[in-house]
């Protein structure tokens, strides 16, 4: 069994001591081969502590700090659209409310004018209807002075009537006193 | 009559060199500094990730697929671990674990996406975090930066960690010791998983890649022996399905790792802090 271990003593011999027809002699695992360790350990270290060394100066930094400068523009971002929308809706209630303030505003004029209408209207309707009542007074009494002066007339004409036919029938004429009484 | 490939599963797992290297003698041990194929695939694993991170890496606000990407694993350490289980106090900690996520889940995709280089048997492909000395010194190099960074924290309050509070004295003569090699094996656990998982799988389809060859070979004789091409057959699907779970247990495996190891932290950073 002794084949199985490396040719440690002689240098020289590299690859013709390594060659894998006496290796494949060997029983168990290859990885309990201790000689192998050292070197193998050596060699890892040196490469994983230079991995260790670029990750921390490079690759870390770098990536890390791409995340973390994202995550903020993100953050201020959300925050910048958080603002601007408050402002916005802020605006959107103060013109909501100027609006309201308009339209009562207007609703009241509106309704001013229409009082102020309605009562000029009512001024100019009670005017025109005392002028109606004062004409229509007017009349009435010329129409009543005409009645009375056209019964007047028609009295005259009735009595000078009467006393015709009483003298054409009686031949005398009748009294004034006879005739007021005749008429009732 | 053809001759029959030998079904060696553990023959991937077999390290040789490409390039002799130094070697140094420290302290009884022999450091060969020769590049293997484990150290190639270890660089091909760093240069893969350098190459990642040089192209996904590019700070846009609006990022484009390559950088999606980069900014999701970065964030499965930084926003599914360390900040539901450590807090904004684990933000150090982020490149640490950042690192230890990256490499293993490289290393171990590279041993699942390269493998079609291993069914011809050439061995194109090397699964370094199939390889216990790895997976044993991410872990001790985990466990321990922890452990003495809680001591750095805390002082030899730290300790406090092995000693529940409230416990009757008799009782914390059985607990010290129990809460002790509960907290050692740690390592041995984090090492064993993340090379149980990547060796068993790639076994296990080497064995089928095995089979695929070694049936069809015998179905080439004809005859009766035809009927070989079906387990041959069915054993490729095999391999298509095991592609795709191994590709999972890559994915998981190095979730795992980094994941114990943040809960790992936590309790050195919390510590004290009713966690």
């Amino acid at each position: 069994m002794a084949t199985q271990t490396h040719d440690e003593a002689a240098p020289g011999a590299a690859e013709a001591a390594h060659g894998t027809a006496t290796e494949h002699a060997s029983s168990g695992l290859p990885q309990f081969d201790f000689a192998q360790w050292p070197g193998q350990i050596a060699w890892f270290l040196i490469i994983f502590f230079a991995m260790l060394a670029f990750i921390r100066l490079f690759a870390a930094p770098k990536i890390g700090g791409t995340i973390d400068a994202r995550e903020a523009q993100i953050a201020g971002d959300v925050a910048e659209a958080r603002r601007l929308k408050s402002e916005a809706d802020e605006t959107a209630k103060a013109a909501a409310a100027e609006l309201a303030q308009t339209r009562a505003a207007s609703a009241k004029l509106a309704q001013e004018a229409s009082a102020k209408a309605q009562a000029e209207v009512a001024a100019r309707l009670a005017e025109e209807e005392a002028k109606l009542a004062e004409t229509t007074g007017k009349a009435e009494a010329s129409i009543a002075a005409a009645r009375a002066k056209a019964m007047t007339a028609v009295e005259g004409i009735a009595s000078d009537t009467a006393q015709l036919i009483v003298e054409k029938l009686t031949g005398k004429a009748a009294s004034v006193a006879e005739l007021a009484a005749s008429r009732g | 009559m053809a001759q029959q490939p030998a079904i060696e599963p553990m023959h991937q797992f077999q390290i040789h060199q490409i390039w002799a290297g130094p070697k140094f003698d420290i302290g009884g041990l022999t450091f060969d500094m020769s590049i293997t194929n484990s150290v190639a695939s270890m660089i091909a694993g760093a240069v893969i990730l350098v190459l990642f991170f040089a192209l996904t890496a590019r700070g846009q606000i609006v990022p484009n697929r390559a950088q999606a990407l980069a900014e999701g694993l970065y964030s499965i350490v930084d926003k599914v671990l360390v900040g539901p289980i450590i807090g904004h106090h684990g933000k150090p900690y982020i490149p640490y674990l950042f690192t230890l996520f990256m490499v293993i889940l490289v290393l171990n995709l590279m041993g699942v996406v390269l493998s079609i280089g291993s069914l011809a048997g050439a061995t194109l492909t090397f699964t370094v975090t199939s390889q216990l000395a790895i997976t044993a010194t991410l872990a001790v190099l985990t466990f321990f930066s922890v452990f003495f960074l809680g001591f750095i924290k805390h002082g030899p309050k730290f300790l406090g960690l092995f000693a529940p509070s409230g416990m009757p004295l008799a009782l914390l003569v059985f607990m010290v010791p129990i809460e002790m090699i509960s907290y050692f094996v740690r390592p041995v656990t984090l090492a064993m998983r993340l090379f149980g998982n990547m060796l068993g799988g790639h076994v296990v389809m080497s064995l089928f890649g095995s089979f695929v060859i070694a049936l069809a070979i015998v179905g080439l004789s004809g005859g009766v022996a035809a009927l070989a091409f079906v387990p041959s057959v069915l054993s490729f699907g095999m391999i298509v399905a095991l592609t795709g779970l191994e590709l999972v247990v890559a994915i998981l495996q190095a979730f795992v790792f980094t994941a114990l190891a943040t809960v790992y932290l936590n309790e050195v950073v919390n510590f004290g802090h009713g966690h």
